[in-house]
Parts: structure tokens; sequence; C-alpha cells
């Protein structure tokens, strides 16, 4: 089990160190020389020179990719070229504004579609069933700033309830941010329970109709047991899988609803570094995205083997 | 339970000829299936008892409704089925009519059922001890698995199912069933996916504890064998119905409705020397073998083949030749290497030692790396005929594919003409040819898969358990064509099997096999007139033969070790190639009577 874990661990850290590579790499692969592209066609030579020797371009690529990711490693990711302040303090600044977002988005959505997708799976066929399996996928369907805008004209415009645009900067306290981030959350949520729900309920419907789930009931346990102890941890198992891309998935997500609230989060830094070729600042967030899906896998694996006896207890002899 | 006496008193002490009053008693049931918008009747107007202490057996083929009529004793129906007539009471209660807490009540602790594959019937998350604890009572978690006999219950219950072996995992759904002390054991083919030295082990318990614990049991089989062996009293269906009740001895020794003829009749016995033939009325006529023809050439070849699975050993040093026209069995219970050991022959693993040659080639390499010409040659049919053919694809398309991939047929027309000729062959309506694997029975898609596999024009046909999944009349057939076509085709046949009585009908030559090494073998009447390797010996006698009076086929209460040694391998019985593994007996004189 140990030695399972350990092994994930390392695969975790060699997928992060490629995709560092490839980061690094896809910048260095941008056409044309990189100062130029950032002072654009008409800087003068002098600035463009100036510039790459700020940059350190005269170096070879592996040196700078060395040097890049010891910064990295003790956060320091370099200094923005449109502000001047610290990389690193910048993103995390933006990132907490995006994680508290995300960490409403996940606790209301993971719960939430869970039960419904198990309800659904358990009323197999019958009304709640298919309320649940119809809405999941109109949710599906429409794209997050869909959502997001018929929200706004529901809960900001006809019913002034919430903000329906973020007056304050990146600095925001936690106070000033937290009535601005329910619609956004729910945007993301309803567009993220969908998938969930339908792998629950798929799931949940494979374990109920097992020959264990029917050998429990025959034992004469109570449904709330039978469900609780022996359908859901093997249920649970693949829909995990989807809880974790769906979890990494809105890093992606955010950057569409944040724009749309105008909430200053990851998605908004990334869309303005982007367009003002601040690369280092799209470096790093590069760089915390792989962090985010690396991460969610390995706590999927991670919550896979803690539902999974097979996996637990491989390498114990019989 | 075959006449319906009269209510005596319950005091009365029980008299023979009078049945004590029933603990299970169903009355006209009849059960129907949702589907398609109509009502399907499985079950009809079906009506039995059971006294207590009692053994009844459900018998009948697949499709029968027996285990639908089982599950009913504790309330239990399929998604999608209802009672349509009728009432089952047990202990008492209408179980149909109870309100859920007390149905609850019923299930584990006044009936409890032991399933057919308690691989599957385990909850995989749990461990062992609290699925037991769960199934209620007050008898403690190790004390039961003691009672089934499982080893060190302590350090046992902690384990997870898949961390046991089949044997071991049907022990504790048994003492899950047991755990609540019920009054009646619904057994659903408790031993199907066994093999027969467990089996008889599994067997044996539930023989011991119905008889400790007085309960009454209704077994659910399609064994004949186990039936005769377990059951007081037989109850046969067929599409439903109840064609024939009767006492177990009465039922095996004069059967009155020609099913029950025919059924009992299909089963393969450890005495036949051939295939059984059996007529419409239910006569059986032993078909004699026809000898391997003299100077017949040797087809496959293999010689001290050994195959690894990581760092164990499947098969260790195995020698054996097959004939053109020839069956030879590889016989042994499972984990014995006889599947592996046709796997590898196959071309689908690679042996880690030996030599293994065809008439044209050499066969130590994977299918994939051997020439088209010689893997055509070798064909290998699966046990297993529902998983093994593409459920989207005609049998038809089944059989037509590999005559395209051989070659053996040109062009397309003419591929489907031969594809239809196959499967005329196999004694199928070729108009079949266009149905999809789903839509035909378990002995047609059977058949579907020999075809296939014939479609190669192969000289060497591997049959891997081809009748294990089938019924009893079904397997019968499946036989006889399989040993027609051998004579028509000369085909060379290794013949895997755990069922000694199929083994010795159909087989020439017998391999058997010890975890994964030969203790015996030799052609079939020598081995099974004179078995010489206490192995062999314990096989032949946990096999069950249907007749409730049957004497073990041979003794067997040999302690022994091998005492192969060195060059030093084999006693000679000297007839025509009977050999057996040099062992040595561990019996002290004392010891006479332990098993």
């Amino acid at each position: 089990m140990l030695s399972f874990v350990l092994r994930r661990l390392a695969s975790a850290v060699g997928t992060l160190f490629l995709s560092s590579v490839l980061v690094f790499l896809a910048v260095q692969a941008l056409p044309g020389d990189v100062a130029t592209q950032i002072l654009g066609k008409d800087a003068t030579p002098d600035a463009v020179a100036a510039l790459r020797d700020q940059l350190g371009l005269d170096r070879p690529a592996w040196e700078r990719y060395f040097d890049w990711i010891k910064g990295a490693l003790h956060g320091d990711f370099g200094t923005s070229l449109v502000s001047g302040k610290g990389v690193g303090g910048e993103v995390a600044m933006y990132l907490g504004n995006s994680a508290l977002i995300a960490l409403v988005t996940v606790l209301f959505a993971v719960t939430g579609s869970l039960v419904l997708g198990i309800l659904a799976g358990l009323y197999r066929d019958r009304w709640p069933d298919h309320l649940i399996s119809t809405v999941s996928l109109i949710g599906m369907s429409v794209p997050e700033f869909v959502v997001a805008t018929v929200l706004v004209l529901c809960f900001s415009v006809a019913l002034p309830w919430f903000p329906a645009v973020v007056l304050y900067g990146p600095d925001a306290s936690v106070g000033q941010l937290l009535p601005a981030v329910w619609l956004p959350a729910l945007a993301l949520a309803v567009v993220m329970a969908a998938y969930i729900v339908r792998m629950a309920r798929t799931s949940v419907i494979d374990v109920m109709a097992g020959e264990y789930v029917t050998t429990a009931r025959l034992k004469g346990l109570s449904t709330w047991r039978v469900v609780t102890r022996h359908a859901l941890p093997s249920a649970l198992l693949p829909t995990l899988h989807v809880i974790a891309l769906n979890v990494a998935w809105l890093i992606g997500g955010v950057a569409v609803v944040e724009n749309v609230f105008n909430y200053p989060g990851i998605g908004k830094l990334m869309l303005s570094s982007v367009q003002n070729r601040d690369l280092p600042i799209i470096q790093a967030i590069a760089l915390v995205s792989a962090v985010v899906y690396v991460c969610c896998n390995l706590a999927a694996d991670l919550g896979a083997m803690a539902l999974n006896p097979r996996l637990r207890t491989r390498g114990r002899t019989r | 339970m075959t006449t319906s006496t009269p209510e005596g008193s319950p005091m009365h002490p029980i008299a023979p000829g009078d049945s004590p009053p029933p603990i299970v008693s169903v009355n006209s049931l009849s059960v129907a299936y949702r589907s398609g918008g109509r009502d399907v009747p499985v079950v009809h107007e079906v009506s039995l008892d059971v006294a207590k202490g009692r053994t009844l057996a459900l018998v009948g083929e697949s499709g029968s409704g027996k285990s639908t009529v089982a599950a009913t004793l504790l309330g239990h129906l399929r998604h999608g089925s209802r009672i349509t007539g009728g009432s089952v009471r047990v202990d008492g209660h209408d179980v149909f009519a109870l309100p859920a807490r007390e149905l609850r009540r019923l299930r584990g602790g006044t009936v409890a059922m032991v399933g057919q594959n308690a691989g599957q019937a385990l909850t995989p998350t749990m461990r062992i001890g609290r699925q037991i604890e769960e199934a209620g009572g007050t008898v403690p978690v190790a004390d039961l698995l003691e009672q089934v006999r499982l080893p060190r219950p302590a350090e046992l219950a902690r384990r997870y199912p898949h961390e046991l072996s089949g044997g071991q995992q049907q022990r504790v759904a048994i003492a899950m069933a047991i755990a609540a002390r019920p009054k009646v054991l619904v057994l659903d083919e408790p031993t199907t996916g066994l093999d027969v030295v467990t089996q008889r082990g599994v067997l044996d318990l539930i023989a011991a504890l119905r008889d400790e614990l007085g309960l009454a049991a209704v077994l659910v089989s399609h064994d004949l064998g186990v039936v005769a062996h377990m059951a007081d009293e037989v109850c046969v269906l067929k599409s439903g119905r109840v064609v024939e009740t009767a006492a177990t001895r009465q039922l095996f020794a004069d059967p009155q409705d020609p099913y029950t003829k025919r059924l009992l009749a299909s089963v393969p016995r450890l005495d036949d020397t051939g295939l059984a033939v059996v007529a419409e009325s239910g006569e059986r006529e032993v078909r004699p073998k026809v000898p391997v023809p003299e100077g017949s050439p040797v087809a496959v070849s293999a010689h001290d083949v050994t195959v690894d699975y990581g760092s164990s050993r499947a098969v260790d040093g195995v020698s054996f030749d097959v004939r053109r026209g020839e069956v030879v069995a590889l016989v042994g219970e499972s984990g014995s290497g006889k599947s592996t050991l046709a796997w590898t022959l196959a071309g689908l693993r690679t042996p880690s030692g030996g030599t293994m040659t065809h008439e044209t080639g050499d066969l130590a390499r994977p299918a994939h790396r051997r020439p088209l010409a010689l893997r055509r040659r070798i064909q290998l049919v699966f046990q297993n005929a529902d998983t093994s053919l593409n459920p989207r694809r005609s049998v038809g398309d089944a059989v037509r594919h590999p005559l395209r991939f051989f070659g053996t047929a040109t062009g397309r027309t003419e591929a489907t003409e031969q594809a239809r000729r196959l499967i005329t062959d196999v004694r199928l309506d070729p108009a079949l040819a266009e149905r999809l694997p789903a839509q035909l029975s378990g002995g047609q898609r059977q058949r579907i898969g020999i075809a296939r596999a014939l479609a190669g024009e192969p000289d060497v046909l591997i049959a891997d358990e081809i009748t294990t999944a089938l019924d009893v009349s079904v397997q019968a057939d499946v036989l006889r064509l399989l040993d027609d076509l051998r004579r028509e085709r000369d085909l060379a046949c290794l013949f895997i099997s755990h069922d000694l009585a199929v083994v010795r009908g159909i087989a020439d030559r017998v391999v058997v096999l010890r975890h994964g090494v030969v203790v015996e073998e030799g052609p079939t009447e020598a081995v099974f007139a004179a078995p010489g390797h206490p192995y062999t010996r314990q096989l032949m006698a946990a096999a069950l033969e249907p007749d409730p009076d049957a004497q073990p086929y041979v003794d067997d209460t040999v302690d022994w070790a091998d005492a192969a040694d060195g060059d030093d391998i084999w006693t000679d019985p000297g007839d025509g190639g009977h050999r057996v593994r040099r062992w040595r007996s561990l019996n002290a004189p004392v010891a006479e009577g332990v098993s």
C-alpha cells in the first residue's frame, strides 16, 4: 500500500516536471523574438536589447529553464512586465480570490450533485429520476457564460439580491468579495454538477443491480444500511475521477465566469496578461493550473484507494 | 410432501409415513415478468411444501423458473416481476403480505439464502467479519467462521472477500446465512462455480450444518449429482411448471415423466465408456468410442512445458502428445494449470520453458508471431460463448470473419456461403446466421463458437471447459457434435474439463494435472479402471453420481506425499502408456478413516 502511494506521488512529481518543461517550451516557441513580441513591432532596437537583457534571452534555454524552476520552487516566478511587481505575490492574490469561488462551488456542486445523482439512481425510472436527469441534462448543454448571464438577469436585475459585477480590485477582503461569490459559484456548479449527477446515477444503478446488494437486502438489512454500507463505497469509485476532472476543469470555467462578473480572480488575471503579453504571469498561471490538475487527480487516486480494498491490500499475501 | 397429509397434532411424535407440518408452503404460485408492455409468465401454479429438517431440491434447466421460486421464499422478486397468483407461507407468515419491517425480520432471521456466486455475493468493500456480524444473531463471528470450518477465524474476519479462494468465499456466505440461526436455508446453486473437490467439501459442510441446526433447506440446482447427494425430495420444473415431485430415491430409481427421464438419462456417468445417446422416451444408450486409427500422426506435442505468472509457476514441466483424430483430456481442479496450458498452446501466453511443436512448426511463440498458416491450424473454443462473441454482430459475421482473415474463402459471397455451410456442419439452421448472439440459446451459441473455430480449417481444436455453462441435455448434444466433428475432420482435440464423467465419455487419453504437474496419464479406460495416483482417486471420489445410493467411485482415504525424485518420476502400471507419478503414503496404520 505504501509503495503504491509512493509510486503515485512520484508519478505526480514527474507529471509536474514534464508540464513545467512544456509550459516553458511553449513560451519559447512563440514566433519571433520574445522581446519584440512583447514590445511590439515599433519598439526601438535599444528597448528590445534592454528587454532581451532583462529576460536573459542570450543565455541558453535550459539554463533559463533551471533558473525559472529554481525560483518557482522558492515562490519566485520573476517580475511582471506590466506592473513590475513580483509575479508570485500577484498570482497568489488573484488565486486566493478564485479559490473562494472554487471552494464554494466544489462544496455545493459536489455534495449537491452526489446526493441528486444517488437519488436519481435509487429512484430509477420514477419521477425523481426523470426530473433530476432532465434538469442535469439541460445544465450540461448550456454553456457557463449563458448560465451566468441568466443568473445575473434573474438574481441581480429582476431580483436585486446579489451584485451583478464586482467593483473591488484584486486586493479586496474576503468580506467584501463574499456577496459577489454566490452567482459565479452557482453558474459553475450548475454546469459542473450535470456530469457528476449523471455519473453517480449510472454507477449507483449498476451497483444496486449487483448480486452483493441483493444479498445484503436478503440479509434483512434496512434500505439505508444497504445503500450506505454496501452500495455507495463501490458506486462512488467511478464518480471520484469525474469529480476530480470537474474540479480541475474549474480553472478553465472560472476564467469565463469571472469575466462575466468582472470578478478579480485568476481567470481575469490570465485574460489580461494574455492581452498585455505578460509572459512571466502566463507561465506562472499555466504552472499553477498544472499543479491543480495533478493534485485533483492525485486526490482522486488516493480516495479510490481508500474506497477500494483491492488497491489497499495489494501486495499482501493471501 | 407428495401427498397432502391432514393436519396432525404438532405434539404428536412423527410416525413413519406421516409428515410433520410444513415450515415452507408454496401454494399455486404464479409469477410473471413484465416485458414490452405485457406479462410474460415465468412460474405457473407451482405448489410445494418443505417440512422441518427436510431438504427439497428444485431441479430444472435454465429458464425453468427454479431460482425465481426459491427467491420468493424470502419475498424477493426480480425487478419487473410480480406475483400473479397463489401464496408463499414460511413459518406461518404469508411472505408477500408482510409489512416491510416484518419482511426484513423474516429475511435472515427465519429464511436465509446462500447464492450461486459467493465471489459476487459478498460486498467487495467490506471486511468479512463485518458482513457476517451485520447478518444479525448473537453468535460471535469467530464461532461462525469456525463452524463453517475455516482456519484461523480471527484473522480471516479481517480480510476482504477478494483475499479468499472461491471455496472460502462460499463458506463465508454460508456463515453469513446461518448467523441469525434461521429455520429455512435457501441454497441457489451453492456449488456451481466450484470444482469437484471444493464442491464436495462445501456440500458436506451444508449437510452437516443442516442436520446440526435442524434446518429445512430448499436447494436449487441443475446438477443431478448434487441433488441425489443432498435432497430428501425432488421437484422437477420445466418452463415454470412442476413436472414431477417425488422422494429422491424414488425419483432417481423410477422417474415417471418423460422429461424427467430424459433429464436423468442425459447426465454423463463415471462408468459410461462412451457418450450417451438419449431417445425422446428417455431411453439411454452408450455409444461406444471409435478407436483412434493406428499410426495416426502426432498433431501437437508438448515437451517439458513450463509457464510462469510472475514469480509463481502455473505449469511445471508438462509433456504430452495429441494425435490426429484423438481427444486428450486435461483434468484437474481450478488452479491446476489446465487452462493456462491450453491458452499457452493456443498462443495466448508464452511458455517460459520447454518445447511445443505442431506438425508444421514451432508453437513456442505467441499467436501474433506465428505464421498465418500455422495460426489457423490451432483454434480455441472458449468456455463462455456468451462473452466470446461480439454482441453487436450477427453470428454469421462471427464465422465469416476468420474465413476471410485466414484466406479460406476469397470472395465475399463465397465467405457467406461457407459460413452457412459451417453453421450447418455444427447442426444448426443456416438461417440463424443473421441473428445476434443474444437471440440464440446457450447451446446454439456454443455451436457457433465451434463453427468459428472450424472456419480456419484447423487440425487442432482446444476446447476449454466448453460445456460447463450448459444444461445437461444441451451438454450431451454439444459433446456428441464435438465427437462427430473430430472423426469427420480428423481433428486432434485437447479437451479441458473438471467433470470426470464427461471426460470418460469423450476422451481417448487422460492427463491429470495438480498444481501444474502431471500426476497421472494414460488411456481413459486404463486410468478409470485403475486410478493409480491418490489425487486422481480423490477427484473420482469427489465426483457425484445422479444416484442417491451411489457408492464413491473409489475410496479416498490416503494421505500422501510426492515421491518423484530426479529422473525417477514415474511408476508404470504398464497399460498402453498409463503412468503414475511416484508418491508415498503418509497414513499411519492407526489413522484410518481420517479424510
